[in-house]
């Protein structure tokens, strides 16, 4: 008597036209299979941090990726590793993605090396979004720290493609020092052509710096906020943000409008690792942005 | 469900049948303790006289038949200046058989992230679907606490359940290929009697519990003792070994690391299981761990278990197996722990 | 690994015995299935164990064995001047090895011991870190051919080489082992650094603490277990002084 039991392929199709739907089993391969890209241009940022240009290389698959402000992926170097960055390039953008890349750990460290024309690999994105269409008609207030500018640049670009959406737009950066200033080639267009708001502040000033000189909270000694019109997207450090955060709910900016996005080590981006709890939470699919309420109630999230 | 009864020797030619034609696994004993007692895993079977379906506790879980402790994800094939990605997920059928109901349980848990989560994996669900699930129901070793958490009865995710009766295993028959294969084997459809015994067997195994565990308040006491000092008192026990979690049925937590093979013309990328009170668990680039502490990991660990994760639907995902307790060198275990977090927020009270 | 514009350059290596027994060098010319690939990576300037020509002109010298002479000192310090990148390979280097249980002795007594009315110089065991800048640890008696295998191609692609922080525990119970502590063994696994793919304990026999601590051990409590395990003081010292890699863990015997 033998009992032969039949096998069961999983067969998925390896690549679909459209964006994967995830309720069908069959469709569940784009998950682990990643888009090649190409990158296309370079630019260095700081000492430490590189923008690269990638440009998924298949048209097809490039028609079909799109992404929110706010989203991440996850970004492989065949052999050295994958490790999660937040998209720094507007979400209209067909062409290419811009990712903001810090060189720390080994992954990065190895693509800092890449130069024109190497490949890499993406999954996503991930994550959920800054909801840009409810702020409509509201102020927006952004304050970065550090490498927090990369993630609020989707959204930057988001508000100057949707310009007269938005009431007044307000940019606070603050750095540790004036050389880890990132994308200050681009500060002159969001003044003067995207009407932004925009003051920078450094902790520790060089010889050349004639800015302002504090944290970041110093800054909002300058600007007046209306906090029933306004929107807030924080993003930084978590000590950063939760003083800005603090110090936002105390002029009376509702919780639930003030936004930030989190930081944590991701080994899949799917909620499945658990690398990026935070309590009871997955940074990778309940956040990276997560509305300050959220956050808040997060256990062991500052 | 449909119900059928096996006389113990039918039941024998029909493991023996799915033995001969498949790869198959069941409890085995591996070792002698050096308290004399038998020492059981779960490995491959070549007769049906390999198996030791009356086993007390296998020391590891069934998990990892369907999550591997390492697990090839992809494979990246170089070329000149370019790279190819390979993914493979076809897993050849097999059979296991003798798994306990808390232990099926745990896979339907699993089931809920892996399958039924946002991101199905293909990977477990390859090894999910191509594996014949027989279950046995048992009486529960003596530190168990699966009926605490309601995990005592298992209703889906196997495709066969025996439930003993002496002589006979009264059926839970849940797939057709179940239902095939034993139409070439003699069963019977269970008499009054039969069904008399059944309830009674339950009632047996259900009353021979010697362990509780209060866990329906946990979600909620987990967040209101968030900074209770039990955390500090049991994470100073913890050797950070990660024991736990590899023999936890439903711990799924892992990383993901990529090797480059000595040729330079390949990499894998796997997936290794891993545990949240191993020391870098939440260590992101550039070393800045988001739990420096013992206490914080340990603490993480319980809270994933007892309060429950979105992505699983706030379930609780232990299922009282206390196999984390038996392998833990210092003795911490979920009995002592969950009554400390009662006793010790009874106290501020 | 063209596609990331690295050009992975040939490693100039020597290899160099001290104090020991030639085991970890030797355990680099294993592993046949890979030996052609990995050799392919290295140009061997200086390897007894692979070829018998001598050069100078390395850049990566690994360093087998404990020091014990002072003609060895010299000897390392000539190398280490040479070398750009310094390897301890194995835990003689790494730690002083089964070598160091020497120095709980008198050295007198040793040397009678061991060479009876025939003396040699001898001095108290010293691991390679004590005698010269160390750049980079490959502990393990022997190594493990896959974890230098992994260290090379990391070298070779230049990319940064990590250890488990974790104790062997993880890798022994991902291999679905028994517990040696359950067989009755005094096992150093729960605060042995992992990376060996727990060997020993496969082979149901206990870890002995060659690839020195993991990350964070916690020596209080393994005291604790030893002691609930039933195992004497002396038992643990004597198993703990092997090899010397886990200095932080004292046992006290009064």
């Amino acid at each position: 008597m033998t009992f032969k039991i039949p096998k069961q392929d999983i067969n998925f199709k390896p690549f679909m036209n459209r964006p994967p739907d995830y309720k069908l089993k069959h469709e569940i391969m784009r998950t682990d299979r990643v888009y090649k890209c190409e990158v296309i241009n370079i630019i260095e940022l700081t000492a430490e941090e590189k923008l690269f240009h990638l440009k998924i290389i298949d048209p097809a698959e490039r028609a079909i990726f799109h992404f929110r402000p706010g989203q991440f992926l996850m970004l492989e170097v065949p052999g050295f590793g994958e490790f999660p960055i937040s998209i720094s390039s507007s979400s209209n953008n067909q062409e290419y993605i811009a990712l903001c890349i810090r060189k720390v750990g080994r992954g990065t460290e190895i693509l800092h090396r890449a130069r024109m024309g190497s490949r890499v690999g993406i999954r996503g994105p991930f994550g959920t979004s800054f909801p840009m269409e409810e702020m409509v008609g509201h102020n927006i207030l952004l304050v970065a720290g550090g490498l927090g500018l990369a993630p609020l640049r989707a959204p930057l670009y988001w508000v100057n493609e949707h310009r007269d959406q938005y009431r007044d737009v307000s940019l606070l950066y603050g750095t540790k020092d004036p050389s880890s200033m990132l994308f200050t080639y681009q500060y002159e267009q969001w003044r003067t052509v995207n009407r932004i708001r925009l003051m920078t502040i450094v902790d520790r000033p060089d010889e050349n710096w004639t800015g302002r000189v504090g944290l970041i909270t110093e800054l909002f000694k300058e600007i007046e906020i209306d906090p029933l019109n306004t929107y807030a997207i924080v993003c930084g450090p978590p000590i950063m943000f939760k003083f800005v955060c603090n110090h936002l709910d105390s002029l009376g900016i509702p919780m639930n409008r003030m936004f930030v996005s989190l930081e944590r080590r991701m080994h899949c981006g799917m909620g499945k690792c658990c690398r990026c709890m935070v309590g009871s939470t997955f940074t990778c699919v309940d956040g990276p942005v997560f509305d300050y309420w959220s956050v808040m109630n997060l256990k062991e999230a500052i | 469900m449909i119900y059928k009864v096996i006389g113990k020797d039918e039941f024998r030619k029909l493991i023996e049948g799915l033995i001969e034609s498949n790869e198959t696994f069941g409890p085995r004993q591996v070792d002698t303790g050096k308290d004399g007692q038998p020492i059981y895993q779960f490995r491959k079977v070549d007769s049906f006289d390999d198996l030791e379906l009356d086993y007390n506790y296998t020391a590891s879980s069934l998990k990892n038949f369907f999550l591997p402790f390492k697990e090839l994800l992809s494979r990246y094939a170089f070329t000149d200046d370019d790279w190819e990605q390979g993914i493979e997920y076809r897993v050849n059928p097999r059979v296991i058989v003798g798994a306990r109901a808390c232990d099926i349980n745990a896979l339907n848990k699993l089931d809920d992230i892996f399958i039924r989560g946002a991101f199905p994996s293909p990977y477990y669900m390859a090894r999910r679907n191509n594996t014949f699930l027989i279950g046995m129901d048992h009486m529960p070793p003596e530190d168990c606490f699966c009926e605490s958490l309601g995990e005592l009865t298992v209703r889906q995710g196997f495709n066969l359940f025996c439930t003993d009766l002496g002589d006979r295993y009264y059926l839970s028959i849940n797939s057709s290929k179940a239902f095939n294969f034993l139409k070439k084997v003699k069963t019977s459809n269970p008499t009054a009697e039969d069904d008399r015994k059944w309830i009674e067997r339950r009632q047996l195994i259900k009353s021979s519990f010697q362990t509780e565990v209060e866990t329906d308040e946990l979600p909620d006491l987990l967040d209101i003792e968030f900074s209770s000092p039990i955390w500090k008192k049991w994470g100073d026990k913890c050797l950070n070994c990660g024991v736990c979690a590899m023999v936890c049925p439903t711990c799924y937590c892992y990383g993901v690391e990529e090797t480059i093979d000595v040729s330079l013309k390949q990499a894998r990328k796997e997936r290794q299981q891993y545990s949240c009170t191993v020391v870098d668990f939440a260590e992101v680039a550039g070393g800045h761990n988001f739990r420096p502490l013992k206490e914080d990991r340990l603490k993480y660990r319980y809270y994933h278990h007892y309060h429950g994760f979105a992505e699983n639907a706030d379930q609780q995902i232990c299922v009282g197996c206390n196999r984390c307790g038996r392998a833990c060198l210092p003795g911490i275990n979920p009995k002592d722990v969950i009554n400390d977090l009662i006793l010790e927020s009874g106290d501020d009270v | 690994m063209k596609y990331l514009g690295i050009d992975p350059e040939k490693i100039k290596i020597g290899s160099f015995d001290f104090t020991c027994c030639e085991g970890c060098q030797l355990q680099l010319a294993n592993k046949e299935d890979t030996l052609v690939d990995f050799l392919n990576l290295l140009e061997v300037v200086n390897f007894r164990e692979i070829s018998s020509y001598r050069g100078e002109d390395y850049d990566i010298a690994l360093i087998e064995g404990a020091i014990s002479r002072q003609d060895e000192v010299e000897r390392l310090k000539r190398i280490r001047e040479q070398a750009k990148v310094l390897v301890a390979l194995g835990t003689c280097a790494c730690f002083g090895g089964v070598n160091q249980i020497k120095n709980k002795f008198e050295i007198e007594d040793v040397v009678r011991e061991v060479y009876g009315d025939d003396p040699v110089e001898t001095l108290p065991v010293r691991k390679i870190s004590d005698v010269v800048k160390v750049d980079l640890e490959i502990p393990g008696c022997p190594v493990s051919k896959e974890e230098v295998e992994k260290i090379v191609v990391d070298l070779v692609t230049g990319a940064e080489i990590n250890f488990p922080k974790y104790p062997v525990c993880v890798e022994c119970r991902r291999k679905v082992n028994t517990c040696v502590f359950d067989l009755g063994l005094l096992c150093l696994g729960p605060i042995t650094r992992a990376g060996c793919g727990a060997v020993c304990t496969s082979g149901k026999t206990a870890c002995i603490g060659c690839r020195g601590p993991a990350e964070e051990a916690n020596y209080e409590e393994f005291r604790q277990v030893l002691k609930e395990h039933g195992f004497t003081p002396r038992e643990a010292r004597e198993r703990i002084d092997f090899y010397g890699g886990l200095p932080e863990m004292v046992i006290d015997e009064s």
